[in-house]
């Protein structure tokens, strides 16, 4: 796929997703009001009855950063997972219009993922600010402009796994009519596995140990750490070879899943 | 009433010959759902792994509000969840009318026409996980409030209904895709924690204009204090007061829907 058509297809995707701007701000705000108060009743609950100064390395400051980091970072690594759209084009028969382009449907849809991430982008940053302006700058993590330049490709990397997950899941559609819970699935599994609702510090050691091997820590703990300035040069360069890593992984398996589908697909629709 | 439990049947009927129709979707989402409750019976064992209690709660505690917690969603998502989801779908399309010209409640038919099978397995299975969490706790219940629970789990599911509607309506002058459901979603975080964590001005409000800590939280605890007539009252109120919204809030929708390009 070219440049030029990638580029148009995020920001066609960008602005499709604005044509419902109230409901997105509504929706982001209303979450990330709940992250906060959630976790911050929850922790402080914690806190106070064990009355340590940490739990695991974490001050009740540092785990408030890490989770309402990971909860900010988490949207834009999942992107629009929920909508689908790729086991939507199998089962109403509009992947079919995508055989006949001169194009390959992945990379095709991986644009429009990017797209519909680029809002979410735009307000991590933003209430990512907006806290800092109201809490201030917190103590305990080491952000820099150095860590959040470092960031970035640790989210690209994080959402590009996120996205090669899904797509296997959502090939399932070939055989079966509704893939929805496979997104769930997913989704459930990744978050606390991946570190997104509990630091990985709170398992059991052997676990986190364990966990550290799996893909779903590159989309969520993993850049989280890069932005709160956790992780030493060395620890960054292996976390982002080992996200590749898995990309490449999971890239592979969906080949023989994306040819068998094929060869059955009909293309007739609902 | 018997006619409207004799429409209820036939919705049942259509419902199951429907789910099996789709054999492999019925699975997945029981797998789905099972996936929920291991992921949050981990999260909360896991976060009891640092600490004896939260909010006054014991992890034997904990593991009950959130096996209620199950068993309230598994309710909703069998009885609402999936006409929930249409609702808004047949507003933007203007498919509404189809449903208000029948000669039944229009509320009762949308609310309830669908019964999602699936999720019928995950309410026996959320049941099940509820009857190991009671008979594993070490301390004392009564049947008497035992009784009071199942009761106010009733009326928490009651009102988990009421609010997610009363954040779908908004469809009807809004014109988004789904309402504020979303905004549901989001905020539904602050019942699925113990209520006694919250403090002041936000335990007062999840106990009464946003009566979240109602849904799980208070019927786990009638559990372990007992049910007073205080607390009768005041589940009494809540659900008037939101039954009589949504009421309020569903007549006016009607009044103001014009069809394809409401």
């Amino acid at each position: 796929m070219n440049g030029r058509l990638f580029r148009m297809l995020i920001s066609l995707e960008a602005r499709k997703l604005m044509s419902y701007r109230g409901d997105f701000w509504i929706t982001a705000v209303a979450n990330l009001i709940a992250t906060v108060v959630v976790h911050w009743f929850l922790w402080r609950a914690i806190f106070s009855t064990t009355g340590a100064e940490t739990l695991r390395g974490f001050t009740f400051e540092a785990i408030m950063v890490y989770l309402i980091g990971v909860n900010l970072i988490g949207r834009v690594v999942r992107g629009a997972d929920l909508q689908l759209e790729i086991a939507g084009e199998i089962y109403d028969g509009g992947l079919s219009r995508f055989l006949l382009y001169p194009t390959r449907y992945v990379a095709f849809k991986y644009a429009q993922h990017l797209g519909a991430i680029l809002p979410e982008v735009v307000q991590m940053f933003l209430f990512a600010g907006g806290l800092i302006a109201i809490f201030g700058l917190p103590a305990d993590a080491g952000f820099s402009v150095g860590t959040i330049a470092m960031t970035i490709p640790a989210l690209w990397v994080g959402n590009l796994l996120y996205f090669l997950l899904s797509v296997p899941l959502q090939f399932v559609a070939f055989w079966a009519d509704n893939v929805w819970s496979l997104g769930v699935l997913l989704r459930f599994i990744s978050m606390l596995l991946g570190g997104a609702m509990l630091p990985l510090a709170m398992f059991p050691e052997e676990a986190a140990h364990a966990l550290r091997w799996l893909p779903f820590v590159a989309c969520y703990e993993f850049p989280v750490r890069v932005a709160m300035g956790e992780l030493t040069g060395a620890e960054y360069l292996v976390g982002l070879a080992a996200g590749l890593g898995w990309c490449g992984v999971v890239a592979l398996a969906s080949v023989p899943v994306w040819r068998k589908g094929q060869l059955g697909y009909t293309g007739v629709g609902i | 009433m018997t006619r409207y439990f004799r429409l209820y049947l036939h919705f049942l009927r259509f419902s199951f010959s429907r789910a099996f129709e789709f054999r492999v979707d019925f699975w997945f989402r029981v797998v789905m759902d099972c996936a929920f409750y291991a992921v949050n019976l981990t999260f909360f064992t896991l976060l009891y792994g640092q600490t004896e209690t939260i909010g006054g709660w014991n992890l034997g505690q904990a593991y009950i509000f959130v096996a209620g917690f199950f068993l309230i969603d598994a309710i909703h998502m069998t009885l609402f969840s999936n006409n929930m989801w249409w609702l808004p779908i047949l507003v933007n399309r203007g498919d509404l009318d189809y449903y208000l010209v029948r000669p039944v409640s229009s509320l009762f038919f949308l609310s309830l026409r669908e019964f999602a099978a699936n999720s019928f397995i995950n309410l026996l299975i959320a049941v099940g996980i509820l009857v190991w969490a009671i008979t594993r706790y070490p301390g004392d219940l009564t049947a008497m409030n035992i009784a009071a629970f199942a009761l106010l789990i009733c009326a928490g599911s009651f009102l988990f209904y009421c609010l997610h509607l009363l954040f779908i309506l908004p469809v009807f002058w809004l014109h988004t895709n789904r309402g504020l459901a979303m905004v549901f979603y989001s905020i539904g975080k602050l019942a699925e924690r113990p209520d006694q964590i919250y403090t002041d001005f936000t335990r007062k409000v999840l106990i009464s204009v946003l009566p979240l800590a109602l849904i799980a939280s208070l019927p786990t605890d009638t559990l372990f204090t007992g049910l007073t007539v205080e607390r009768i009252l005041h589940f009494a109120a809540v659900m008037a007061g939101m039954f009589g919204l949504l009421l309020l809030l569903w007549n006016r929708a009607l009044r103001g829907y014009v069809s394809a390009s409401s």
